[in-house]
């Protein structure tokens, strides 16, 4: 589904991702994590060219999407992305959140979207903060929210990036139970986390990043219970 | 000063020959100055805001970006006074209306403080926002229009009607030109009459209300904005 080949991305003098090269397939849900500076949020982020990649190619459904020809706009609708610091519209109630994109892309009417929006937001339990401002929610439900405002998008993949981690730890749960029933629903997941819980859980692959290239890949099981690089068990034996 | 000699001024300076029409009038004329210049400011600025932002491609300055630069710098570095001068006596020498002149004098004076008030208000909206618009396939013009903008307003309103209350005041030098707006209305009659203290504390005091009124209304609107702030 999205296959990145020799991915390099710099800043100024700082070459942030060295050549990644990875191909999710549709259903996967991979989670990637690495100490801070591996490049895995710049990673994440040139999946939908929120960053412009400095070389390399990224395909998404058989279409290079790194090419100045190609309508990134068009190709960013079917893909979601939750940020870490959630960036709901803060002139928008949560209703007008979720139903600016499909409506003002034409992609529903008006009523459509707005049942659309019920449904979701009934599916997350924060139906009755439809017409609430994002300033009067919590961290947890404001993220619920914008998982909610991605998906009224209908996206073949969704990218998360380091969504629990601007969280109090008591909201920390409500989100990922939110990321694991869309888990189930057999969405395509590129999840950037430091949650090891919900990667060993979730995860369909676990990706270990350090330096700007993917040092290891492997299954859950096997990424936690035997990793291979001593950078990795380094880091393991931190965070655990 | 004697009592029966202040009421001699006051009367000299403002009644005498129906002289407070002429305040007026010439209260007239520093705010059909002012508006026009307001209105044109807020138009110039506009648009030399969104150009100076504009970015290319490759994340370098466009074209339309120097050329923002450029007028704002010129008008920044240079008095107002000489701008309106330099209109009045040799852009548009032909033409005789001069409060035309003064007004679009003041308008592209006023533009280069606007843009650069437009742009810190656009600039101060989180690029969070933007990145959330763009994320969900909205176009640039969409982000900018449905969530960028709506949000800067209120970055906006308070500095654009301080910039307002400047020109207001700053108008004051027309008088240089030969219009007859109210601080020269007061430096005519203060001439006649021998007596300049009255008649520009007259003046003063006109200008002061006004601005004491604007200012009452800017602060209902801030504290409205603040109130949708927090629903």
């Amino acid at each position: 589904m999205i296959i990145v080949k020799e991915l390099y991305k710099q800043f100024e003098e700082n070459q942030v991702l060295r050549g990644v090269n990875y191909h999710i397939h549709p259903g996967e849900k991979i989670v990637v994590i690495g100490p801070s500076g591996s490049g895995k949020s710049t990673f994440l982020r040139c999946l939908n060219l929120l960053e412009t990649p400095t070389g390399g190619e990224i395909w998404f459904d058989g279409q290079k999407i790194n090419d100045p020809k190609v309508n990134i706009d068009e190709v960013r609708r079917h893909m979601g992305m939750v940020f870490q610091h959630f960036n709901l519209f803060n002139n928008l109630t949560i209703m007008n959140n979720i139903t600016l994109a499909p409506v003002k892309l034409k992609l529903m009417t008006e009523e459509e979207a707005k049942e659309n929006a019920l449904k979701l937001l009934r599916r997350v339990g924060l139906e009755e903060k439809a017409d609430a401002y994002p300033s009067s929610l919590s961290g947890g439900q404001k993220q619920r929210i914008a998982i909610v405002r991605s998906l009224a998008m209908n996206p073949k993949v969704m990218l998360f990036d380091e969504p629990t981690s601007a969280l109090d730890p008591e909201m920390v749960g409500e989100v990922l139970e939110v990321m694991k029933e869309l888990a189930d629903s057999g969405m395509t997941m590129v999840v950037v986390t430091h949650e090891m819980g919900f990667a060993r859980e979730v995860g369909t692959k676990v990706l270990f990043m350090d330096e700007g290239n993917i040092m290891e890949e492997n299954t859950p099981a096997e990424f936690f219970s035997h990793p291979k690089s001593p950078r990795l068990q380094e880091f393991l034996s931190k965070v655990l | 000063m004697e009592q029966s000699e202040l009421i001699r001024k006051i009367t000299a300076a403002f009644l005498t020959g129906d002289r407070w029409m002429l305040y007026l009038k010439g209260l007239g004329i520093t705010m059909q100055v002012a508006v026009m210049a307001a209105v044109l400011g807020v138009i110039i600025g506009t648009v030399a805001a969104f150009m100076k932002i504009s970015v290319r491609k490759n994340g370098k300055k466009t074209i339309l970006a120097h050329i923002a630069n450029i007028y704002i710098d010129i008008i920044r570095g240079t008095p107002s006074v000489l701008q309106v001068m330099i209109m009045y006596f040799a852009i548009l020498a032909s033409s005789k209306n001069g409060v035309l002149i003064a007004g679009l004098s003041f308008g592209i004076n006023s533009g280069a403080y606007v843009a650069e008030i437009i742009r810190a208000g656009i600039l101060a909206v989180d690029k969070g926002q933007t990145e959330a618009g763009r994320s969900l396939g909205l176009s640039n013009f969409q982000t900018m229009c449905s969530i960028v903008i709506p949000q800067a307003f209120k970055n906006v309103l308070p500095p654009l009607v301080n910039e307002f209350i400047v020109l207001l005041k700053e108008t004051a030098i027309v008088g240089y030109v030969g219009l007859s707006d109210l601080t020269r209305v007061a430096n005519q009659i203060a001439s006649k009459t021998y007596d300049f203290f009255t008649p520009m504390i007259g003046a003063a005091v006109i200008y002061f209300v006004i601005i004491k009124i604007l200012t009452k209304l800017l602060d209902r609107l801030e504290r409205r904005m603040r109130r949708s702030d927090n629903r």
